[in-house]
């Protein structure tokens, strides 16, 4: 089954060498999914003041600037991975890096019927 | 067999194997609902069956071959109702001949269950919702009850929790040595949440018996599937000596009795003797814990059976232990007292006003409660009767609130 590994970090947070190490703790870790075949996809994201949200409401739909949610930890990125259950998706939500305070959220994709 | 006795026959069997059977079907068939769903359908099958033919020679492995085979077929229909999308005819389960073909033994996958129910992606009060009903198979009815909700929404939470589990896919197995200890901390809290809800309720009448009694049976079953675990053992010895003052907790006018003036002659000595017998199991372990020196703590307060005394010094340290492990606002004020008891009413108050509790210590009931006896204790009549007063509105049980009011009337006596 397929989860998807929400990041939401702090944006305030930016210590250049902590940054750098980070960073490079990203790429071992998509090196660790791709080796093992959980890796399906990922993404960091640019940072929340880049967005837009098109929101709906009653049917009529308005542009906002910003993100859905102003919190203090923003979706930053995400990994799509392969996992055979929840506990083993955990695992790899346990070693995403990031700074002091940040949050991955754990979510089962659905799965798309299989045709034939 | 006459209805009457197949029921007799039935309620024993549950009883003793009840536990067994259902985990052993959710485990076999990885879906909680179709193993609460097959468990039903054997029972009252085996109503039935029993009623007309007699009970069967073994009759928990009869419920589980059949409770096995509803799960079967339950399962082969949501499969041909997945790919087909078309009605299939109801089955004809005959679980008589099955059940006779079939005996095979009921493998023992509690420990698994309890693993599975007390997985920390589910909410704490999901898990303890999901072990009584899934493994202890009490009703939704009596849980909701016991945490104040109403059926419907113990129903939802069940319903929720069981999603998760199949949806997220959460693992039907014994953790892997790198989670263990977190897995096993969220099941003992679990339990202890349990005992606690049991316990409290148990203030105001004996309503909550039945639920002790669960989480009793749980702790037990705990610590005969893990020896080696010595705070399994701790929780499992906490839970034995809390509940064998049950029967001195409730004076005859029905207030509460503080632990030091129980009657101990009303104590369980049966159950005094399983905790010491499981204290001394973990001690020779030698891996300390919260939970074993809770149990020690009580075990302290127990020993007055045979001394006669309290030893408040030696229990003023065993919360110091307490609160360097696990720190707590309930352990501070209970220190506190022990100190107040040990060193003389003003080392109380001091160590009461040093606590760093919860923000509204002040709204606090056991704060209050604690400092009114220190209060008094200290022969301040006046604040004690303020902080008396402060308890009582802070909305106690019945049995604390008849012994809260007596105490206030015996300041002004």
């Amino acid at each position: 089954m397929q989860y998807l590994l929400i990041i939401y970090s702090d944006e305030a947070f930016s210590e250049p060498a902590a940054m750098q190490e980070i960073t490079a703790a990203h790429m071992r870790l998509g090196a660790e999914l791709q080796e093992t075949g959980a890796m399906v996809g990922g993404n960091r994201l640019k940072p929340s003041n880049t967005a837009t949200t098109v929101k709906t409401s009653a049917g009529v739909q308005s542009l906002h600037d910003g993100p859905y949610a102003e919190t203090r930890e923003q979706l930053a990125g995400y990994y799509l991975v392969e996992a055979a259950d929840l506990d083993a998706a955990i695992a790899w939500g346990r070693k995403i890096p990031g700074g002091p305070n940040y949050a991955v959220e754990v979510r089962p994709v659905w799965p798309v019927p299989q045709m034939g | 067999m006459s209805p009457v006795n197949a029921e007799a026959v039935l309620a024993a069997t549950v009883r003793e194997a009840g536990d067994r059977i259902r985990a052993a079907l959710a485990m076999r068939f990885r879906d909680l609902d179709m193993a609460e769903e097959a468990f039903g359908f054997a029972s009252l099958r085996a109503m039935e069956t029993w009623t007309r033919d007699g009970a069967p020679r073994d009759p928990a492995a009869w419920l589980y071959a059949v409770g096995r085979r509803r799960a079967f077929d339950l399962g082969r229909r949501a499969k041909v109702r997945a790919e087909a999308q078309h009605d299939v005819p109801e089955p004809t389960p005959d679980p008589e001949t099955i059940a006779m073909a079939a005996f095979e033994p009921i493998p023992d996958e509690r420990l698994r269950l309890i693993f599975v129910c007390c997985h920390p992606a589910l909410a704490p009060e999901a898990r303890i919702a999901l072990t009584l009903r899934t493994l202890c198979g009490l009703s939704v009815e009596r849980i909701a009850r016991a945490w104040l909700t109403s059926e419907v929404a113990m129903q939802q939470r069940l319903t929720r929790a069981k999603g998760k589990i199949r949806d997220a896919r959460i693992r039907f197995e014994i953790p892997e040595p790198d989670a263990w200890p977190e897995r096993l901390d969220a099941v003992l809290a679990t339990l202890e949440i349990a005992y606690g809800q049991a316990y409290e309720d148990a203030a105001g009448a004996t309503e909550a018996a039945d639920l002790a009694a669960e989480t009793l049976r749980l702790s037990g079953l705990l610590a005969n599937l893990l020896p080696d675990e010595p705070e399994v053992l701790g929780l499992a010895a906490l839970i034995r000596l809390a509940e064998s003052r049950r029967p001195a907790r409730l004076d005859a006018a029905g207030a509460m009795v503080p632990l030091s003036e129980q009657d101990v002659g009303l104590w369980d000595n049966r159950l005094i003797g399983e905790a010491a017998g499981l204290m001394r199991r973990a001690a020779g372990i030698g891996r300390s814990g919260p939970y074993q020196l809770m149990a020690a703590i009580h075990a302290a307060h127990a020993a007055r059976r045979e001394t006669g005394f309290v030893a408040w010094g030696d229990i003023a340290t065993l919360y110091d232990y307490l609160l360097s492990v696990r720190p707590s606002p309930v352990a501070q004020v209970n220190r506190a007292v022990a100190l107040a008891e040990a060193l003389g009413a003003e080392a109380g108050l001091d160590a009461l006003a040093a606590i760093q509790g919860p923000a509204r210590l002040a709204e606090w009931l056991p704060y209050q409660a604690a400092r009114a006896g220190l209060c008094a204790k200290a022969g301040r009549a006046q604040e004690a009767a303020d902080a008396l007063r402060r308890a009582l509105a802070l909305d106690p049980a019945p049995a604390e609130r008849l012994f809260l009011v007596r105490r206030l009337g015996e300041l002004s006596a």
